[in-house]
Formats: structure tokens, sequence, C-alpha cells
């Protein structure tokens, strides 16, 4: 049976950060009682390490493989950094840098470590749950209906736009299906779909129809024809797009009037007239006509608003795509706070190793119903997928790189309040 | 055969300028715009284009393909490093954005097959891989380990792997292992890396090299774009071999996408009223970016345009050869729906307006425009 309590995956994922840190401890006193000069010489490190490896008594495997792995890791970023500096700094200042980068990093782990507690005691004080929060209101806002989600989300668009549309992108998209025999799961966006969209966007902006407005007399609203959106597409390449039409108009707030014709819903209609996507204008028959006038933006963000409002019901793709990105940022967020960017160990907090023993854990510890709120189940443990989706982790977007220095700046806050009291 | 008689030369000219005509017709035929004034600085510019175009044999076209296109993205030389380092010179950070959205979806496709059938960001993935390991190389069962399909063969992706490495142009080392360690079999590993010489440019910026160390190391300003220029540069120092560069459906892509650069450069600025909201929209960057007329977007407005220009391209650049894979193809007419999307990929929609980023090849070209057109008027 799946254990996946609190209280199962808290350990879980303090397992190997518990084991990193005595490692990160054990290394600095033997840097620190050191001769300055022994570091020199390469060896001396060499047989420092091997000494230390035959102190191992763990007993299960998996631990102890790590456990190897990372100190061999350590010992060897700092043989290299002493190499790399030995001709052009004196070896006290060396010796000084390693002892100041590891202290970096054990307060990184520190951080990682009391990230939150066992009986969620006081959660609303625990890094997990401020920052899952901060990250949840810029970019994927709750709120009681579509329209505050929305404009929640257009609030932090001018900052975060790309991330919020990353959000919303898994990069495994193609395992997903448009439709679902469920008919709520909503899955993420494609590529493809995402140039849909800007085709929807294109169409209503430059050469819309107008037709009459079926919830209120006297208003005309815009309306494009279904086929022109798939007009480009030729060879067959978009019929899934084509056949899923309706399901798809549901996600960016638009409706099939007629058969033919794409309108936005009555819903859809108050959001955009709020925020001046759509501009009113009288026409001489006395009917107000609304003109559309959207931008990037506009579909996009309903989508994700939808998203948000419907989180129950999200795929298992996007699930896990945006728990990993929640992850992702909360680590980042933590490491961008407590290392220098010179930090030589940096690229271990980085490594495809160390990555998949840290957030499949914290992942799944953010998508509790009192953080994230999403199906935790849907998140999948094997190992290839979690290459999969770590691989995409690197390809970092410059705007993801701006709101992981807002994380960090945010966690600098949170500490100043919590020494405050 | 100069260039004041070529008969072909002049009959492409000749076609743009009827395709200018109806799209004249079009504009009077039919009003979108929403801003005031912006209908008539297009026909304004349209008929500037009319009258100018063809003046001293189709000046602006030489001055804004030979010189400028083909200097920032595809030099007419036979030498790849420096076919790269030119193309890698004219980079700018707005300009990259543009570029990349139009070329990353042709390469994309072009090298559909190694996505797994997807769309996947073929180009972000060799990035991804190049930086995973410290000397720069890439290995086959690395890639296949990142990027390949458990349910598929191994053979299939290292062949398509081959494919994308042609496609940049990369080298090939291999390393032949006589016992591996858990079969005892003999193992050939084969790496990929750039050329020497593409290397050396790449360690002013791109590349970090640990003498001391021996590690090669991607810096932080190592991109897509890296691959982006490498595939120009391969595409425009074997312009003439068509096998080489992946045949009609390269020469077509490239056609379109540089004659779209071309619309783009030639478009009017409109002055917008200062009331207008478009100007307090977070979004929009008052300094870098220009309202773009909204009928100058319309199928009917820009077919007419796109065709003659995109022949116009392929001959400029690939001369009698490459045109001749433009007349009638099938590809052309696939691709041609296609730009139609990628230039509202590249521009941005702002409260109903599409918005142009100024970037420096845009700038360059309208200069063209406006230093030739005002010679004349002068005269």
């Amino acid at each position: 049976m799946v254990r996946e309590k609190w209280t199962d995956i808290l350990p879980r994922y303090m397992t190997f950060i518990s084991h990193m840190r005595p490692i990160l401890r054990e290394t600095r006193r033997i840097i620190l009682n050191l001769d300055p000069d022994l570091l020199l010489d390469i060896e001396v490190l060499d047989k420092i390490r091997q000494e230390e490896e035959k102190r191992n008594i763990r007993k299960v495997r998996a631990l102890s493989e790590f456990s190897a792995m990372y100190r061999t890791n350590v010992y060897e970023i700092i043989k290299d950094f002493i190499v790399k500096y030995r001709e052009d700094i004196p070896i006290i200042d060396i010796k000084d840098y390693i002892v100041e980068f590891l202290y970096e990093s054990i307060d990184a782990l520190k951080v990682l470590q009391n990230i939150t507690n066992p009986d969620q005691r006081n959660i609303e004080n625990t890094y997990l749950f401020q920052l899952v929060k901060f990250i949840e209101q810029t970019i994927f806002s709750r709120g009681s209906s579509i329209q505050i989600i929305y404009e929640n989300l257009l609030k932090n668009s001018a900052n975060y736009y790309e991330c919020q549309r990353h959000l919303l992108m898994p990069h495994t998209y193609y395992r997903e299906k448009l439709e679902n025999p469920d008919f709520f799961v909503i899955p993420g966006l494609s590529p493809k779909v995402y140039q849909i969209i800007n085709n929807i966007t294109s169409l209503y902006n430059l050469d819309p129809n107008f037709g009459e407005f079926p919830e209120k007399e006297n208003y005309e609203i815009p309306m494009v024809l279904k086929n022109e959106i798939f007009s480009a597409y030729i060879d067959s390449i978009a019929n899934p797009e084509e056949e899923a039409i309706e399901s798809l108009a549901e996600r960016i707030g638009l409706r099939i009037l007629d058969g033919i014709f794409l309108s936005p819903q009555q819903e859809t209609v108050d959001i955009f007239l709020k925020n001046n996507f759509f501009r009113e204008s009288k026409q001489s028959d006395g009917t107000i006509r609304l003109i559309p006038q959207f931008s990037n933006e506009t579909l996009i963000l309903y989508y994700l608003a939808f998203a948000s409002m419907r989180r129950g019901f999200l795929s298992k793709e996007l699930i896990n795509w945006i728990s990993m990105n929640f992850a992702f940022l909360i680590y980042m967020g933590i490491l961008k706070w407590k290392l220098t960017d010179e930090n030589i160990f940096y690229s271990i907090f980085k490594d495809l190793q160390t990555n998949e023993k840290v957030l499949p854990y914290l992942m799944k510890l953010a998508c509790f119903p009192n953080y994230l709120g999403l199906d935790k189940m849907k998140i999948r443990d094997s190992p290839q997928y979690r290459k999969e989706i770590f691989n995409f982790i690197g390809s970092q977007i410059d705007n993801l790189k701006d709101f992981i220095n807002e994380i960090a700046i945010y966690c600098k806050k949170i500490e100043k309040e919590r020494k405050n009291k | 055969m100069s260039e004041q008689q070529d008969p072909t030369w002049k009959e492409l000219q000749q076609e743009f300028i009827k395709g200018v005509e109806k799209a004249i017709e079009q504009v009077n035929e039919r009003d979108v715009e929403n801003i005031p004034g912006a209908r008539e600085a297009l026909l304004q510019r349209l008929n500037n284009m009319r009258i100018h175009f063809p003046n001293n044999n189709g000046a602006i076209f030489l001055k804004s393909i030979d010189d400028k296109i083909q200097n920032a993205f595809f030099p007419n030389t036979k030498d790849f490093t420096e076919a790269f380092q030119k193309i890698l010179k004219s980079r700018t950070h707005e300009q990259d954005f543009i570029i990349n959205e139009l070329l990353n979806g042709f390469v994309t496709s072009k090298a559909k097959a190694i996505a797994m059938g997807t769309q996947g960001p073929i180009i972000d993935r060799m990035v991804e891989a190049f930086s995973k390991r410290n000397d720069f190389h890439i290995v086959d069962h690395q890639f296949f380990a990142m990027f390949g399909d458990p349910n598929k063969p191994r053979h299939y992706i290292q062949k398509q792997l081959e494919e994308l490495v042609n496609l940049f142009g990369l080298i090939s080392k291999e390393l032949v292992i006589e016992k591996d360690k858990r079969r005892s079999e003999k193992k050939v590993y084969t790496f990929y890396t750039f050329p020497p010489a593409i290397l050396k440019i790449l360690e002013e910026k791109y590349l970090i090299i640990d003498d001391e160390l021996g590690y090669a190391y991607v810096s932080e300003a190592f991109d897509r774009n890296i691959f982006i220029c490498m595939f120009l540069a391969n595409v425009a120092i074997n312009r003439d071999d068509l096998e080489k560069i992946g045949g009609s459906y390269t020469i077509n892509g490239i056609s379109a996408i540089f004659a779209l650069i071309l619309i783009l450069g030639f478009m009017p600025k409109l002055s917008i009223d200062e009331t207008n909201p478009i100007l307090r929209d977070p979004s929009f960057d008052n300094q870098n970016m220009s309202v773009i007329p909204k009928s100058w977007m319309l199928k009917q407005v820009l077919e007419p345009l796109f065709e003659p220009l995109i022949k116009i391209i392929a001959y400029r650049i690939g001369g009698g050869l490459w045109l001749s894979k433009i007349i009638g193809s099938e590809i052309n007419k696939k691709i041609h729906t296609q730009i139609r999307f990628l230039l509202r990929d590249v521009n941005k929609w702002i409260l109903g307006n599409l918005c142009r980023v100024e970037i420096p090849i845009f700038v360059e070209i309208a200069n063209i425009f406006t230093e030739i057109t005002v010679g004349t008027d002068t005269e």
C-alpha cells in the first residue's frame, strides 16, 4: 500500500538532507583543523577522504552509496578549487574560502531540514508554508471565483507573465490527451494549443465578426469562425485540437455558438470588460458592441485561472509539472538566499543526483491540502520519469531566475520577521 | 550578366510592385484600424514602396538584403568560421528573441524526428546536454539517456542525432573501448563537439576553459542561439550544395523567414495619441516598441506582398538555383501559411494592437528605406 501521509513523506524528505549536513560539517571541521600548507598536497585530501569512508557504518545500501558519492563530490570540488587557485591566492585564504563556502552550504541545508515540522505545528510560520503561499500568490493564485484569481494573476503578470505561462506548459505534454474520458480533467498547454490560442488572439484583434450577446439584450459580442482558426494547418496536423475545440474553448473562457463561432462566455465578458480587454462602442442602431483588444496574456491567464480554480481536476502531467516547479523554486530560492554566487558547492546542490533525492518529496509536501491542495497521489515515483522532468530544470528562463531572486529576498524577510518576534 | 540587364531580377521586382498595388487596393477597400491616421500612414508607406522600390535597379532591396540581412544572418563566404563569427557578432538580446522564435520553429520541425514525434524544444535539449558535462562534448548514449524513448530502439535516436549534428555542423570523434566493464565487449562511443576554430571563438564569452584541471564548462551566456548561429552559418556556406543543407525545405524556410524580417523592417511607425491606454500598459515599452497598423497583418494585404518577396530573397541569396526551388513548390505554400502565424508570435499583442519590438535589423532596414526615399525626393 502506498504510504502518503504527511508523517510518511516528511521523514523521506529528511533522510538524504540529514545525511548531507553531517558530511559537510565533518569536512568543515577537518579543513579547519588542517594546517593550510597541507592543503597544498592534494593527496592529503584523498587520504582523509579514504579514512572518512572507512568510518561509514550505515546499514542501508542506498544511503551509504549516496553518502560516499556525496563525500567524493565534496572533496573533488575542494581539490579542484585548490588546484585552480593555489598559484594566485595564498593558501591560507583558500582555506578560509573553503570554510566559508562550507558554512554557507551547511546553513542552506539547515533551512532545508527545518523547512517544516512533523506535526505541522504553527504551519503559518514555517518556511514551506510561507514560500508555497508566496509563490502561489504570484503565479497560481487562489480565490473564490475565476474573476478574483484572474485579476490577481494579471496584477503579477507585468513582472512574471513568463513564469505564469511556464507553469502551464508541462514539457511532458505529449503524454496528455486533449480530451479525457473524464470530462473535467484539465491538461497542460501544449505548444500547438499555445499556438492556437495565439491564433485566436490574433483573429479577435484583427478582424472579428459580431453577433448578438445571448444573455444580454442590445449587446453584441465579438466572434471568430472556428474554421478560420485552423485554416493555417494543413495535412491534418491540428485535427485533434479541432475535434477538442469545445473543451479547449471552455479552458480559455470561450464557447461555441451556432456550431461555427467561437465567442466569449458571459462570465468572461465581465472579466474582460473590467480589465480593458473589451471596450464598449455604441453603434448607430443603439446596440453596444464589445470590441476586443486582447493582449498576449488575456486568454493564457484565463487558462491558468481556470486551472487554479479547478485544481482538484488537473491532469497527472500538469500536477507533476506544477509541483515540480514549486519545489524547484523553493529549493533554488533558499539556495540563492544562503549561498553566495561564487560558492563552489552550488554545483552539488544543482546536481541531478542531489535533486532527485530532495525534490520529489518536496513536491509531495507542497501538494498537501494546507499548501497547494493538489492530488499528490498523481505524483509519479518512477526514477525514469523524474529524470525526464528534472532534465528541464536546467532550461531556465530568465524570468524564472528573476523570480528566484525575489523568493530569496522574501526568505530574508521571513527570517527578519522571525528574529523580531 | 550585369544586374542592370538581368531579366529575372527585373521580373521579380515587377511582380513585387504588382503585389504592392494589390495590397493598396485591399487597404483602400477595408478599414480595420482603430488608431487615427494608421490607415493613411500605411497607404502612404505602400505608395512610397511602389514608387521607390524599382529605382536604381531595386537599390532598397540590394542594400537591405545584400548588405544588411546577409551580413547579419547569412554571410556570403565559404568559410564556416568567418560566417559563424559574423552571425554571432550581430547578436543582441532582443534580436536573439525574434530570430530565435523564427528559426526555432523551423529547426524544430526539421529535426522533428528526434523530438520523439513531438514538438519538443530540441535546441534547448542540445544546450542542456552540453551544459551537463565538463568537457564540452556530448556523447550519443548520454543523449539517448536524456531524450530517448525507452520504447524505441537506441539506434533510432543515434541516427537522428547524427542528422542533427549535420544540421548544426558539429564534428564527431570516436572512442573505442576494447572491453567494456559490464559485458567485456567492444564498445564504440561517439562524442560530438564544435569544430576547433569555433571553439576558439566561443572561448571569448561562451566557454570557460580550465587549463589547470582540463575542464571546459559552458558559461551562463551559452544558449540556444549558439546553435542557431551554427545552423545559419552552415546553411550560408553550403548554399550551393542543396543536399548538404536539407534541400528545398531549407531554402523555402530561410527565404520565408528573411522575407518576414524584411516586411517587418518596411513597416511604417505609427504615432499614437498620448491618451491611448496602450501607452499606460506595463508591457508596452515606448522606447523600443512601435504599433503595427492592423491592416498590415491582414491576410489579404500580407499575401500579395509576401509571395514575391520570398522569391526576391531566394534570388538574392541563392541565385537562380534557389529561385527555382521556390517557384511552384508545395513546401512554399505550406510555409506561407505558417509564417503568417510566426509574424504574430514574434511580436507582442498589447490591448488589441500588435507591437513590433525594435531590433537592430528592423531599424537598419527602415533606415535604408528612409534614406533612399528622402534621397530621391531631394533629387
